[in-house]
């Protein structure tokens, strides 16, 4: 039973990263603040991280 | 300017980061999946999973190979563990040398050299550790890979804010919880690294280990380096060990097992079952957090200035000179900490701990032979691993 | 070596200079600083060691993910508000019994879990709101807000350093309790009566008038079950560990902002949750770009050995020196590695005082009132800046350090008496 939970927990991380990295990907093409290129960049890192995490890449 | 509702410099970015992204997963995947050849002796009789102790690990990435030496003669067993933490590669390395050359004239020998298999499948996080280190030998040079300490996340996700090791209640910073040598004696249904050390427990019941080996590498700062830590049952033999050791190999040093210190080998296999168990550190320069560049090198030779100066300020816990060397009680000079030093040291400390169990205790007599530490100081470690590619076929295994 | 060391030290901190200067942006000049490390120390372009280097502090970006969208939709059911009202009507003329409220409030969520950024986010903002009314201008609420923020980490039961640095060192975490809670409750006092002196609460009234409406169906139930909700699951991840799975904070809070939208009076649909949590994850973008980005400047600086020269040169100091230093070095190691630093200096103090027969757990515990204080420390300044975007306060980052600067030498020189006089501290240890 504990086991189960366990890797139910464990797949909700994934699902938990995936939906943030929506939310970022929405953000690099559309945000408020923080507009410039410089920031292109940050979120096309940031984005990746989570993409690497997802695709159980890293 | 845009490419459809696209500015360019967002779609130059994205290609940027993603040929960033790719060449960074090659070389993620490339050491997650990498295992090594490694060849048995004439003394192998089978292979076994760790999942045939625990079938809830079956599957999974915490699942190992234990390889199995049984001489057939009624003795003792002898459970030998190296790469509990990978990032201590001479364990491993030296459980390969006794894999290809153990003979095994009475009693039996279990020997995981990897056990967690999950750790080995990915860097030290905020270390910079290089993925693989190589030796030499007789047939080329054989690449082996280095990996974390902990419980790859990918495997085992999340941490808690606080790991509570079961059942002493001792809290303990919240990465250990992937940490296989703080999570013992194992929780049957708990994390996937708690159910590892759980699974090296029923092995160990199941099939009356008498003397439980933990092989590590430790940093030159931390006190118990080039030490065995021993549960206080086992005090007599490491105690001798080291003795014998000290007076005709290398300095060894004994420490008995803290009694309220939790989840670690030494501490709870000997609570936890009828075994004897001896935790045994060589020292790493790569561990010590004042090293200087992370470099295979320093991996393999062991010879870093920073180190030198922490031990000229007495700030280490062992014998180390980068420049003029140490010199052992066998007569050998030893420069830094090379990994053939360190192998040459885990082999013979196995040994001494093996032979003096059965002085001490001669029903649990276990009888073998392996190459010690003035054999890997005059041959090199490499010179004791057979090429798989010549090997039959029945001997080889992928690790 | 320590001359190569040397040289891509001060390539990096050239780099870090110019590229904040020119590119407005910490995150990004730690990666470019990063990347002129790894070229002049002669490593190349290290994919993996960059990429790596992203997810050492990839679980504190999730936590602050997390805790910031439970605390932004909490706060969107009105709960917050209606705290603030309740504690403005019942405690308005008693200042010194609110600040040591909100103080003790303060504590509760980072002393559980260990982490100061999860006091900021849980209650910071609430905590500021109720300062300004009290009468504290920002500079003062900037800083009672933050010097609670570190108290609450290094307050017991978690205190991330002092655990850190046991496991290291091969000591139980045992004992800590009273040598944490004492310094703290001193340095607490301090800092209440020096951010809360003269303060003069504005007019009940006028308040009350300037806070929204009470919703319509709020009640206390409403209000507290999140928050109870929270606390309850943080007590039951310590005291039942073993009949639950592991949570992890992420989830906790996730679970938390569920309760929330579960309890809110106002029953909204789900594009307006979606719309406060797509303003949540920009707001909080920065630090999460700043936890990632400082993960692969302490990659690259380990594998250049300028982590190994920083660490060496601070551990070789003569002892007087360390006493001396130790104010200096560990907050600016926290400031750059994080927890690391405990690992990295935390534990060669601990065993170089316990090899000259000093109590080693009164030890750890000063020591783990002295890293806290980095992290409004660059280049990460994590905690620090967690704190101005919650209190959203205006002013320079420098205005913020004079802000936290009294107070914060005070927590530092108290963590230098335990240092130097640990001997004659160590009756504090209880088991």
């Amino acid at each position: 039973m504990l086991i189960a939970l366990n890797d139910i927990v464990h797949i909700l991380y994934f699902v938990m990263v995936g939906f943030f990295a929506i939310f970022l990907i929405k953000q690099f093409f559309k945000r408020e603040k923080k507009r410039g290129m410089v920031y292109d960049i940050v979120y096309a890192y940031v984005i990746m991280v989570f993409l690497l995490r997802l695709f159980y890449i890293k | 300017m845009k490419i459809g509702k696209i500015e360019i410099s967002k779609i130059i970015i994205i290609v940027l980061v993603a040929i960033l992204g790719i060449m960074a997963s090659y070389e993620f995947l490339e050491l997650r999946f990498y295992r090594e050849d490694v060849v048995v002796s004439d003394s192998f009789t089978e292979e076994k999973m760790l999942s045939d102790w625990l079938p809830s690990i079956k599957n999974t990435a915490v699942d190992a190979p234990v390889y199995i030496f049984d001489s057939g003669v009624p003795g003792g067993s002898v459970l030998i563990c190296g790469g509990i933490h990978p990032y201590e590669p001479a364990t491993t390395l030296a459980a390969y040398v006794i894999m290809n050359n153990i003979n095994v004239e009475k009693g039996k020998v279990f020997i995981i050299p990897r056990t967690n298999m999950s750790a080995a499948t990915l860097g030290m996080l905020g270390n910079a550790y290089p993925k693989f280190f190589t030796i030499e030998t007789e047939w080329g040079e054989k690449k082996i890979r280095i990996g974390d300490r902990a419980t790859n996340p990918l495997h085992q996700w999340p941490d808690p804010f606080v790991y509570v090791n079961y059942p002493s209640g001792q809290n303990l910073a919240y990465t250990d919880i992937r940490n296989m040598n703080r999570t013992f004696p194992g929780k049957e249904d708990g994390s996937l690294t708690e159910r590892g050390s759980y699974a090296l427990m029923e092995l160990t019941r199941k099939e009356n280990i008498d003397l439980y080996i933990d092989l590590h590498e430790a940093s030159l700062m931390y006190p118990v380096v080039s030490t065995y830590v021993a549960h206080q049952d086992a005090q007599d033999i490491a105690m001798m060990a080291s003795m014998v050791l000290s007076a005709s190999e290398f300095p060894m040093k004994c420490e008995v097992s803290p009694s309220n210190l939790h989840g670690l080998t030494h501490r709870e296999v000997g609570d936890y079952s009828d075994a004897y168990a001896v935790l045994m550190e060589t020292p790493e320069p790569f561990i010590d957090r004042v090293a200087g560049r992370m470099t295979e090198e320093l991996m393999t030779d062991g010879i870093d200035e920073f180190i030198q100066t922490a031990a000229e300020n007495d700030l280490i816990y062992c014998n180390y000179d980068i420049n003029e060397g140490i010199t052992m009680p066998s007569g050998y000079v030893v420069k830094g900490a090379p990994m053939d030093y360190r192998v040459g040291r885990h082999l013979s400390a196995t040994r001494e701990v093996i032979t003096w169990m059965g002085q001490f205790d001669p029903a649990k007599e276990v009888i073998v032979t392996f190459p010690g530490f003035i054999d890997v100081m005059d041959n090199g470690s490499g010179f004791y691993l057979s090429d798989p590619e010549e090997a039959d076929e029945s001997k080889v295994f992928k690790n | 070596m320590y001359l190569q060391a040397t040289i891509v030290l001060i390539a990096m901190i050239a780099t870090f200079a110019i590229s904040s200067w020119k590119l407005k942006s910490t995150e990004l000049s730690m990666v470019v600083t990063a990347i002129v490390g790894a070229l002049v120390g002669g490593f190349g372009f290290p994919a993996r060691l960059l990429v790596e280097g992203m997810f050492t502090f990839f679980d504190v970006g999730m936590t602050f993910i997390t805790a910031a969208i439970f605390i932004n939709i909490y706060s969107a059911t009105g709960a917050m508000d209606a705290i603030v009202r309740a504690i403005v009507q019942n405690f308005h003329s008693k200042k010194w019994i609110v600040f040591i409220l909100l103080g003790g409030i303060m504590l509760i969520p980072g002393a559980l879990t260990g982490a100061g950024s999860v006091s900021i986010f849980v209650v910071g903002g609430m905590v500021s709101t109720v300062l300004g009314y009290m009468g504290l201008g920002k500079k003062k609420v900037v800083g009672f807000v933050f010097m609670f923020a570190v108290l609450s980490a290094v307050c017991p039961p978690i205190n991330l350093w002092a655990m850190l640095m046991c496991a290291q060192a091969n000591m139980p975490y045992v004992g800590f309790d009273i040598p944490l809670l004492a310094p703290l409750l001193v340095i607490g006092t301090f800092t209440i009566i020096f951010f809360g002196w003269g303060a003069k609460p504005k007019d009940k009234q006028e308040i009350l008038d300037q806070l929204p409406e009470p919703i319509e169906g709020m009640n206390w139930i409403r209000i507290s079950l999140p928050l109870i909700s929270l606390v309850v699951l943080f007590l039951m991840q310590k005291y039942l560990a073993f009949y639950l799975p592991v949570l992890g904070l992420p989830l906790t809070f996730i679970i938390c902002a569920l309760i929330s939208i579960l309890c809110s009076p106002k029953r909204k649909g789900i594009k307006s949750w979606f719309s406060t949590i797509n303003v949540t994850m920009e707001q909080v973008f920065p630090l999460l770009a700043t936890v990632i980005s400082v993960g692969t400047l302490v990659n690259i600086m380990t594998a250049t050995g300028v982590r190994g020269l920083i660490a060496i040169t601070f551990v070789t100091l003569p002892v007087v020196l360390i006493y001396v230093a130790a104010l200096f070095f560990l907050p600016f190691a926290q400031g750059s590695l994080s927890y690391g630093s405990a690992v990295i200096l935390g534990t060669p103090i601990i065993f170089l005082f316990n090899s000259i027969g000093v109590n080693v757990t009164i030890v750890a515990a000063a020591l783990s009132f002295m890293f806290p204080l980095g992290d409004a420390l660059p280049p990460s300044r994590i905690v620090g800046r967690v704190t101005i975007s919650t209190v959203e306060y205006e002013g320079s980052y420098m205005s913020f350090l004079k802000a936290i600067m009294i107070p914060a030498a005070f927590m530092g020189g108290v963590a230098l008496l335990m240092l130097i006089f640990a001997n004659k501290f160590s009756f504090l240890v209880v088991y």
